[in-house]
């Protein structure tokens, strides 16, 4: 129990770093003590003259987006554990099951066909696109098994086959009514942004991640039943169909929440549950926590290098995330079967 | 008969995409003894096995463990009872025995449990069990296929089950480890069903049940079951039944029709 | 004052002159003008003339050549009301970017572009080559290929800085092509007037060298918006009024975190209104609703004292709109110090 203390605290403290280092740095340089005098005003109510808008800009622009980072960075983990585990995949990630391909559509029918003109955010436009891929790689891949979720390859197949489709309508849509200032736009979004999150996308986001953690948390143990696979973990008695359906409509909850918000993040379910295990091993009492934080952390640490790589510009975060996560990609191909310790 | 069998099935049957893998198919397993299930490939062993250990679930008929319906029974509770080893059951994780054995305890903890130590003391019998103490720490990818397949019927043992259910657990081995492996599980004090492909380990049984083309066509202790009338008929093969000087041990020879 | 409208005066006519060197009488055939990287040769004035863009279709109505248009496409908003019942007789192609057939399809002599992007190297309509080869002449609006490199850069990237000068160039040409040279006389002179009268104006009040941004719209609300960058034809047009542009960048239009704006804090803002809603940031009032609520933004100089000048962002092209542009911000800046006193 002391331990479990000991852990937590670490974790909180290390997040609470990741996230000074957020609030800290950014596209424009603000001193430390301005940065530190803005928190205590506002966390431990002192009283030290500070500019309206340095308190704004750390208050309510950086603070809420390192927070939106760090939950996007941990739900996004968590999701890719959970599809590894279940898919018995180890290239699985969230975006597998077509979800950011229907963020995408769903993004590009409200920001360039204009559908619900303007009434309609991106953000809603998203969810809903993802929402819907989901349901319709559900049902493709439900249709495909023998009414089961038994075969992950199927999964997988239709999950493929989902992001190729909405994918293509994404295409469809910029290339029939796009401007290049829309085009633009939506690259953007495509690649990942936090510019816009403000305390309100946090609370949604951070509700989310946690309840996601405790979710998996407790499943934990059902989880490591599926290291031999689904017929494995139902001789040991975990009710299969109920968990995978359960934590996959979690994992795709989450991942359609992010991006929803943020704009399709890659790598992030992919690279860090690896990583994860490489720490802590593979019993997912330890991968699930180890996950949340080290997801957080990078892609706080990805959101500080896309705003201060290129002095004056912010670079999409999907690109640092791919830059960093493809060649960790490529490493886990090439290490090969059972070369994971 | 006034004890109830072990593990009863009846009439179960069970089919995918309008074919019958299973038809009709109702055997008993009595407490404590090892049940050889035989037959062709194709026949509908593995399938059986599956029915049994509740894994699938028939589409006529029903699986009685000691006398308890399995649909009655909830998920946990028959994985205490009743524990299954599957033929290539394998992993890309870096796992080390003992969290794969210590998987056993899954249908005995509940969620946010964590292991007690009466649990690890049990992990470690398993370990015993199956002569893997030494290896605890060991990773899954430096075992060989024998000493996986060992931790897998570790798992098992650790579930604490009265009802061990195997398919075909030593494909795939060296002969030495085959051996070694049969004389392992027949040692197990605790009602055992092992699908077989190899005739002479049948022997060492001491019920079998014969299946072919979805149907149970024979039951019985193997010298009723092993004659060559139904060798030739099931397994198209012709049988000459060997004595071995050395011990007086019924072996057999197999010649092609 | 007699300082103010010699200044006036001299302004006007140094802007007239160094675009009527040319003679204004009719054109002598055959004509031979280049045109971004082409030589055009006429014998005649063109009898029908299909556009790619409306900047250079309301030229050509302004210069009264409405009955030679055989065809219009890429439209931004609504026609201007004064051509309203001339363009009612044109056939729109295509509200976006046209099909090469649909162009060739109406047989004009001469196909007016307005971007290089629609009639260019990588044209999305077509490579002016393609035309060239149907004997169909391509006249590419100078304004978009001069000082500009159109390869690099989503919008392209300016490697001079606007000068209004290019645009009076087109109405020049196209005058020279249609033999209608006393117009486009008149136009010039018209246009070149009231853009000196505005300058002259700001020029002498209180806001010269005043500091300003203009923002024209966000992919989403809360976002990094689109703002007037150094070298385009917004920039240019802040930078002749006597206005200082706080955004630093090269590009047309470039995404400017509000962190940095609101560091900067402009004296002026001013936002584009239109017709258009894609994004939800199109609405003007939106905009302002934003401004005023935004935990940053509100603290700006510009927000606090509703420094804040609405230009409609048709006029914000290179196009003859560009002057309408110039006039409304300058009135609306004026009206802004005399509130002020």
């Amino acid at each position: 129990m002391l331990r479990l203390i000991l852990l937590s605290t670490a974790a909180l403290a290390v997040l609470a770093v990741a996230v000074q280092l957020g609030v800290a740095v950014g596209e424009t340089r603000l001193s430390p003590t301005v940065v530190y005098q803005v928190l205590a005003n506002q966390l431990a109510g002192a009283q030290y003259p500070v500019d309206p808008i340095d308190q704004g800009i750390v208050w309510n622009y950086r603070l809420a987006r390192a927070l939106v980072a760090a939950s996007c960075g941990a739900g996004l983990a968590i999701s890719g554990v959970i599809l590894q585990s279940l898919l018995r995949n180890a290239l699985a990630e969230p975006y597998l099951l077509g979800i950011s391909a229907g963020a995408s559509t769903g993004a590009v029918l409200v920001s360039v066909a204009g559908l619900g003109a303007g009434a309609i955010s991106m953000t809603t436009g998203a969810f809903f696109g993802a929402v819907c891929a989901f349901a319709l790689v559900a049902l493709l891949a439900h249709a495909a098994g023998s009414g089961g979720l038994r075969n992950s390859a199927q999964i997988v197949l239709a999950g493929i086959a989902g992001s190729q489709l909405f994918n293509a309508l994404t295409s469809l849509i910029i290339t029939k009514s796009g401007s290049a200032e829309q085009a633009r736009g939506i690259m953007f979004w495509l690649l990942g942004n936090l510019s816009g999150v403000r305390w309100g996308d946090t609370l949604l986001t951070a509700g989310v991640a946690v309840a996601g953690i405790a979710v998996c948390a407790w499943h934990a143990r059902a989880l490591d039943a599926f290291t031999f696979g689904s017929e494995s973990a139902a001789a040991l008695g975990v009710p299969v169909r109920r968990v995978q359906l359960v934590l996959l409509l979690v994992a795709a909850l989450i991942t359609a929440v992010m991006v929803s918000i943020v704009g399709a993040i890659g790598f992030v379910g992919l690279v860090i549950p690896h990583a994860a295990r490489f720490m802590v091993g593979v019993r997912h009492r330890r991968l699930i926590p180890a996950s949340a934080l080290m997801g957080a952390v990078f892609l706080i640490a990805a959101d500080v290098i896309s705003r201060t790589l290129i002095p004056g510009q912010v670079l999409p975060i999907g690109v640092i995330t791919a830059l960093v996560g493809a060649p960790v990609f490529a490493g886990i191909l090439l290490k090969g079967r059972g070369g994971r310790a | 008969m006034s004890a109830p069998a072990a593990l009863q099935a009846r009439e179960i049957g069970w089919g995918t995409r309008g074919t019958r893998i299973v038809e009709r198919v109702s055997l008993e397993v009595q407490p404590g003894e090892m049940l050889g299930l035989i037959g062709p490939n194709g026949s509908g062993k593995s399938t059986v096995l599956r029915l049994l250990s509740g894994i699938l679930a028939p589409t006529t008929g029903e699986v009685l463990l000691a006398g308890q319906s399995l649909r009655a029974l909830p998920r946990r509770a028959l994985a205490r009872q009743l524990a299954f080893v599957s033929q290539m059951a394998d992993t890309q994780d870096a796992i080390d025995v003992w969290d794969a054995v210590e998987l056993g305890r899954t249908p005995w903890l509940s969620a946010l449990q964590p292991l007690s130590a009466e649990d690890g003391r049990i992990v470690r019998a398993a370990l015993a069990a199956v002569g893997l103490e030494h290896k605890q720490r060991s990773a899954w990818s430096t075992l060989s296929g024998g000493e996986r397949q060992r931790v897998h019927i570790a798992r098992a043992l650790a579930q604490q089950p009265g009802v061990l259910l195997l398919d075909e657990p030593t494909n795939h081995l060296d002969i030495h480890q085959q051996l070694s492996l049969m004389q392992l599980v027949r040692g197990l004090p605790i009602t055992k069903v092992v699908a077989l492909h190899d005739l002479n380990q049948a022997l060492a049984c001491d019920r079998l049940a014969v299946m072919r083309a979805g149907q149970l066509v024979a039951h019985g202790t193997p010298q009723q079951i092993l004659t060559p009338a139904l060798l030739q008929d099931v397994f198209k093969v012709q049988v000459s039944e060997l004595v071995d000087p050395q011990d007086g041990a019924l072996v057999l020879r197999f010649k092609p029709l | 004052m007699p300082v103010r409208r010699l200044a006036f005066s001299t302004l006007a006519a140094l802007l007239a002159g160094t675009v009527l060197s040319f003679s204004a009488s009719a054109t002598e055939y055959p004509l031979q003008l280049h045109n971004c990287g082409h030589t055009l040769k006429f014998d005649k004035a063109p009898a029908s003339v299909v556009t790619i863009g409306q900047a250079g279709t309301e030229m050509l109505y302004a210069l009264g050549l409405g009955d030679k248009v055989a065809g219009t496409s890429l439209w931004f908003n609504a026609v201007q009301p004064r051509f309203k019942a001339v363009n009612d007789k044109v056939p729109r192609l295509a509200d976006n970017d046209p099909s090469f057939e649909s162009v060739i399809g109406k047989r004009p002599a001469l196909v007016v572009s307005q971007f290089e992007w629609m009639v260019g190297k990588e044209g999305v309509v077509g490579t002016r080559e393609q035309f060239h080869d149907l004997r169909i002449a391509t006249y590419a609006m100078p304004s978009d290929c001069e000082g500009k490199n159109n390869l690099s850069g989503s919008d392209g990237t300016r490697t001079a800085a606007y000068d209004a000068h290019a645009l009076y160039k087109s109405v020049q040409q196209l005058a020279q092509i249609f033999d209608v040279e006393a117009r486009g006389k008149a136009l010039v002179n018209e246009l070149t007037q009231r853009q000196a009268k505005a300058v002259a104006e700001l020029k002498s009040s209180k806001l010269q060298n005043v500091s300003a941004a203009l923002w024209f719209s966000s992919a989403d609300l809360a976002i990094d918006p689109y703002m007037a960058g150094q070298k385009g034809v917004a920039g240019y047009m802040l930078q002749t009024l006597g206005l200082r542009n706080i955004v630093t960048s090269a590009e047309e239009w470039p995404t400017v975190g509000w962190e940095t704006i609101a560091l900067a804090n402009p004296s002026i803002l001013i936002i584009a209104r239109m017709d258009r809603r894609r994004f939800p940031a199109d609405d003007y009032q939106k905009k302002l609703e934003f401004l005023k609520k935004d935990p940053v933004t509100q603290h700006m100089d510009a927000v606090k004292n509703n420094r804040i000048v609405i230009v409609d962002a048709d006029a914000l092209q290179g196009s003859i709109r560009m002057v309408d542009g110039m006039e409304q911000i300058a009135q609306a800046a004026l009206r802004l110090q005399g509130a002020a006193r």
